[in-house]
């Protein structure tokens, strides 16, 4: 594959499913968001060979995005404290249209996962199915159903004091 | 709240982008990351062009000395690779000069800049390769100097040792510059799928 044909690839599919890289990001990253962001797309871009359009593309950009999310996670976890905020000039600003409160204490409850419940948690919110979970985490379709499981009560409880307190 | 409530939030983002890029530091990290691939750009030029010109100096003192008499079929062997220095020298400046040239070019607005650092990330890129690559017939001539006087058997192993790391260094460099170079062009494609 030529690299002109590589670009036009990630081109179009960044212009399609940005969005969904942007998701990625925001649940496993509270300050680097530019640096993850570029870390996913680079990811991507070296699959572009080797994606045989056996899964559908959302599929294949979930799957990178989740991987080098959860490798990044790990990675920060080891450097913190490497740059503080102050000193980091950040690309990606939040879009000033105010979001939906409800849609923040999400993110935020995510973000309280750990890495691979996050992962399971996006997937699931994006209605992906237990068997597209499964390949996409490596792990069994069980332990998928058992988390999902998990996760939903965990939610729906933190919800319950969401609610309760209005916040 | 019920799970169901929580997609139908979670569904309703697909309408705005959680993120918008600040153009003021995006800008200011192209001209960075710009100034960075010139600099080391610059930095590799004049390297090599008072290496070459060093080692052809130096050499073509030694093809005048002819200390080497016993020892090598001909001294004029020494002016081979002498040649080859000054010749690679020589393309380093024009190479050199062109890049000043071409970078007035681009104009000064993001991706003007940004097509620039494209620009020169792909000429260190060249520029690496020609420097490794530079490595073999000089290495190859030296080494047959070397072979030629079985005595000197230690000297080409040092020769060769040199030579084989200086090869190694410029993969690795050749290998760094491609990454910061394709770095550039997702940042490019990020710049314009948001256009």
């Amino acid at each position: 594959m030529t690299e002109k044909a590589q670009l036009d690839i990630l081109e179009e599919w960044l212009k399609l499913h940005k969005g969904l890289i942007f998701k990625v990001v925001r649940a496993y990253t509270v300050a680097d968001h530019d640096d993850l962001f570029q870390e996913i797309i680079i990811q991507v871009w070296h699959s572009i060979p080797t994606f045989r359009q056996e899964a559908s593309v959302t599929t294949w950009l979930y799957r990178i995005a989740l991987n080098t999310a959860i490798k990044w996670t790990r990675k920060e976890k080891k450097y913190t404290g490497a740059e503080t905020l102050d000193n980091v000039e950040h690309l990606l600003q939040e879009n000033r249209i105010p979001m939906d409160d409800r849609l923040t204490w999400l993110y935020g409850e995510i973000y309280k996962l750990d890495e691979i419940d996050r992962s399971v948690t996006l997937l699931l919110l994006e209605g992906f199915s237990y068997k597209e979970m499964s390949a996409m985490l490596g792990i069994s379709e069980s332990n998928v159903g058992v988390k999902i499981n998990r996760i939903k009560k965990l939610l729906i409880a933190k919800s319950k004091k969401y609610d309760h307190h209005g916040i | 709240m019920e799970f169901d409530e929580m997609k139908k939030i979670w569904d309703a983002q697909n309408n705005q982008p959680l993120y918008v890029i600040d153009e003021k530091a995006l800008h200011k990290r192209i001209q960075a990351k710009m100034n960075g691939v010139r600099h080391m750009a610059s930095l590799s030029e004049l390297f090599s062009i008072v290496v070459n010109l060093g080692s052809g100096g130096l050499l073509l003192v030694l093809s005048r000395l002819k200390l080497w008499g016993n020892v090598f079929l001909n001294p004029a062997v020494f002016l081979y690779p002498a040649v080859w220095n000054f010749v690679t020298a020589v393309y380093m400046v024009v190479s050199r000069i062109r890049r000043i040239k071409a970078s007035r070019r681009f104009d000064r607005s993001i991706h003007g800049d940004l097509n620039h650092a494209i620009s020169l990330a792909g000429y260190q890129v060249r520029l690496t390769r020609i420097m490794y690559w530079n490595v073999l017939p000089s290495g190859a001539i030296f080494l047959f100097m070397g072979w030629k006087g079985w005595t000197l058997i230690y000297t080409s192993a040092v020769i060769l040792g040199s030579f084989v790391l200086a090869y190694y260094l410029g993969i690795k460099a050749d290998r760094y510059n491609k990454l910061r170079k394709r770095e550039l062009q997702v940042l490019k494609e990020k710049l314009e799928s948001d256009d």
